[in-house]
């Protein structure tokens, strides 16, 4: 008899425990295969309709009604929106409602309107951008419903699909929602603005800045940048003298424009966040004159790169300083990091990059 | 005696089944995460719309000793899709022509830059700016480690996000696009990592990704289930409970910020990319800080694997010994507040227990095995009940990485081709695997007796590049 040799529960355990786990790596292969074999066929069947569908949304372009659309199965649907979905992001103006056209012409704006509510998140989210460039205002309740309520996703597509609908009843509707939910990017936010230009979008932005929300001000001015500039500045401008929070100023700082805002530039280069002071530098090359040689002097000589680098550009472009003085300057500094960071300033404004062919 | 002995050999079974229940465990995590990428793929695919709110992100490419192939590499960064970007090139003391073949392609130049010293690291020489690429620079300094390279990098770049990328990684256009987007819906976002995946066999054109194809060589065949494992369930599923520990240093997004007030990457250690990990976790759960590491399962970053069995092994060695010191540095993520969350009261025990102490109980438990059956204390049914378990249960593991790779990415749609992943699938439970593991354990007692670092060097053989 062995020293230890194991029980016959011990083996019985191995085995069974191998051949389940065998058993449930074969049912993953024939299911790798099953879907495989499914995809292939799908992927087929699409790659025929394909070239179709392409053509039929080319001609739609020019002319809904001449646009000839073979039939869309049910299993294609998904992937003839996916591509008109790219067709209609690239489009606008005509050539985008006559594509919208071609889909109510063949019944598939019902179709998109079904799908919305389907329980696969890949066909919700397809259908929902598919009813925001179809601006299908019947779909409003239910977007609205799910752009306050729904998760990050979701909710975000269906916001952009209510900004495409009517953007300015959009606007009214998501004000809070897009200063106030920090899962929407501004970044995405900021591409639908763009998207919208600023004669939609300055209006609903000047409501929002003269409410001064204390959650997502700084979201708030930060998408100003779409509206226009004389508006948002009007407002901006007015709280340099009235706050003291960092993304309100450096918001405000952005807005500067003439000398009646010196004082305020000037104050802000004390600030004792150095993004303000950035901010203020940056403020002070661009309205400044030989008047604010010194307080540029002086961020020139802060312990923060970014403020040092920022207040050596301003002195490059301050008005009135010839090349000779700024030079001049850089030799005369007592203080070394100033230098080197004039004479970086200076060495980029004379860069000259070689043109390639 | 007897007891003992039984109390072992329960122990090694009890082992490897748990450590592959932990393992499908992460596979069932990631099967969600995995379906919901696939279900807004249709969004994020559409045509990109820049809105000038994308951060801009500074490029950081190490380089020792690359001089064949750094231009092609800097050429293919800087056709990235991304609105605003730099590369920073640090040549890390190379003792062969990198910096030269920099100067050629690129017009280089001496600039009167002022150098922001954050992170201490090795002395500068020179900052180049490109006169043909306004967002390219070049550093050359003295030699210093990756680690240095990259904090030297770090301190010269110039925008929030910086992004660490091996200097003989392949990036698919919208790599960066694709990794940034965590950070765009999450502000608590300090970094997120992209899957790595084989590119021997694909074709590679001017430095971009042309076609997806297997390798002929088996060595490379077997590290593409590995890594689709590695990646596909084994990263994946930590993400999805907050427990990323390792964002490869092939490529890899960080908060600048909160990399600079970590103190940077630690020089002079093998496994930089993770010990930083380790290290937020641990630094940012004891200030008891909100912050995210995400997981990109996108795969978008292209790497050249050995084919070479000694390159393979030595390679193997590295990340072992840089796996241990970065737990081993970082014990305290246990004292952290809540136990560091799900970093450290799961992660950490799981790498520790598993990954990095795993090899030593895996080879031992095969020894034990084999030596008890060759003096007869075990018999041939439960020496082969032992190799069956471990060969299936391994079996199961690659054929669930190879259905969530079905699920999701497909990069290799064609029968063949699968076929070929299956048959490796079974190929590398019979030595391969065990053979890593002998290599993992030397990389343990390598770093157990505390043998220095250098740069990994590995000969790019580059036959896919064109």
């Amino acid at each position: 008899m062995a020293l230890a040799s194991p029980s016959e529960n011990e083996i019985a355990f191995a085995i069974d425990v191998a051949l389940g786990a065998l058993a449930i790596a074969l049912v993953l292969l024939v299911a790798i295969a099953a879907m495989r074999h499914l995809r292939r066929w799908r992927d087929g069947r699409i790659a025929r309709s394909e070239n179709a569908w392409r053509n039929a949304l080319n001609e739609a372009t020019e002319d809904p009604h001449a646009a000839r659309l073979p039939p869309i199965g049910r299993l294609e649907l998904a992937a003839f929106l996916v591509l008109w979905n790219h067709f209609a992001e690239s489009l606008k103006g005509d050539a985008s409602e006559r594509l919208g056209m071609l889909l109510s012409l063949n019944g598939i704006d019902h179709r998109v309107m079904q799908m919305m509510r389907r329980h696969s998140l890949r066909h919700r989210l397809i259908a929902i951008t598919a009813a925001g460039h179809l601006r299908e205002q019947r779909a409003w309740t239910y977007l609205e419903n799910l752009a306050l309520h729904g998760g990050s996703i979701e909710s975000f597509a269906a916001a952009r699909a209510l900004l495409r609908i009517e953007p300015r009843r959009a606007l009214d509707v998501l004000g809070p929602a897009l200063s106030a939910r920090e899962d929407w990017s501004l970044a995405r936010i900021g591409s639908i603005f763009q998207e919208l230009g600023p004669q939609v979008v300055t209006g609903p932005i000047v409501t929002m800045l003269l409410k001064r929300p204390k959650r997502g001000l700084n979201r708030i001015v930060k998408l100003a940048r779409f509206g226009h500039r004389d508006r948002i500045a009007a407002i901006v401008r007015g709280w340099l003298g009235s706050s003291d929070e960092m993304e309100v100023l450096i918001a405000g700082l952005d807005y500067v424009e003439d000398d009646s805002d010196l004082p305020w530039a000037k104050g802000a280069a004390k600030h004792a966040e150095w993004r303000v002071r950035m901010a203020a530098a940056k403020a002070l090359g661009r309205i400044g004159g030989r008047g604010e040689l010194a307080v540029l002097l002086e961020l020139l000589r802060d312990p923060i790169w970014w403020v040092r680098y920022h207040a050596a550009q301003a002195l490059t472009h301050l008005h009135g300083l010839e090349p000779h003085e700024l030079d001049t300057l850089r030799e005369n500094a007592r203080d070394a990091f100033a230098a080197d960071m004039l004479s970086q300033a200076l060495a980029e404004r004379r860069w000259q990059p070689v043109r390639i062919a | 005696m007897k007891t003992l002995v039984l109390g072992l050999e329960w122990f090694f079974l009890l082992y490897f089944v748990l450590i592959n229940l932990g393992y499908i465990t992460l596979n069932l995590l990631a099967i969600p995460s995995l379906r919901r990428k696939t279900a807004i793929r249709p969004l994020e695919d559409l045509p990109p719309v820049y809105s000038g709110f994308e951060p801009p992100v500074s490029l950081l490419v190490p380089a020792y000793n690359e001089e064949a192939t750094i231009a092609s590499s800097v050429r293919s960064l800087l056709q990235l899709d991304y609105p605003e970007f730099e590369i920073v090139v640090i040549n890390d003391g190379s003792k062969d022509g990198t910096l030269e073949a920099l100067k050629q392609a690129f017009q280089l130049e001496g600039f009167p830059e002022v150098y922001w010293r954050r992170i201490n690291a090795q002395p500068i020489r020179t900052i180049y700016h490109s006169r043909t690429h306004a967002n390219l620079r070049v550093i050359d300094k003295v030699n210093g480690g990756k680690a240095d390279a990259l904090n030297v990098g770090i301190n010269a770049s110039r925008y929030p996000l910086f992004c660490a990328i091996d200097a003989d990684s392949i990036l698919q256009r919208d790599a960066l696009r694709r990794v940034i987007e965590p950070f765009l819906d999450d502000p608590t976002a300090i970094a997120s990592g992209g899957t790595v995946r084989i590119a021997n066999g694909c074709t590679v054109s001017g430095g971009n990704l042309e076609k997806v194809e297997l390798p002929r060589n088996l060595l490379a065949m077997l590290q593409i289930v590995e890594y689709l494992r590695a990646f596909l369930f084994g990263r994946m599923g930590w993400a999805t409970v907050d427990a990323v520990l390792i964002i490869s240093g092939a490529f890899g997004v960080f908060r600048k910020d909160a990399v600079v007030e970590a103190g940077g990457y630690k020089a002079n250690t093998i496994g930089e990319d993770m010990e930083l990990i380790v290290r937020l976790h641990r630094v940012l759960r004891t200030r008891g800080e909100r912050y995210k590491i995400h997981f990109v399962p996108d795969p978008i970053c292209w790497t050249e694997a050995p084919e070479d069995l000694s390159i393979l092994k030595n390679q193997r060695i590295r990340w072992q010994r840089g796996l241990c010191e970065s737990l081993h540095q970082n014990r305290d993520l246990l004292k952290a507040k809540n136990m560091g969350g799900t970093p450290g009261f799961l992660a950490y025990p799981f790498f520790m227990v598993f990954e990095c102490y795993g090899p030593l109980i895996e080879v031992a438990g095969y020894v034990f095995m084999a030596f008890m059956f060759a003096i007869g204390q075990v018999s041939g049914a439960a020496f082969l009940a032992f190799l069956a378990l471990a060969f299936s249960l391994g079996f199961l593991l690659s054929v669930s990485a190879l259905m969530l790779e079905e699920l999701s990415f497909h990069l290799y749609p064609r029968f063949s081709q699968m076929g070929a992943l299956i048959c490796t699938a079974i190929v590398e439970n019979l030595g391969y695997r065990q053979l890593v593991t002998v290599w993992r354990l030397i990389g343990l007692t390598r770093w157990l007796r505390g043998a220095k670092s250098s740069w990994g060097a590995m000969k790019r053989k580059g036959s896919w590049q064109k």
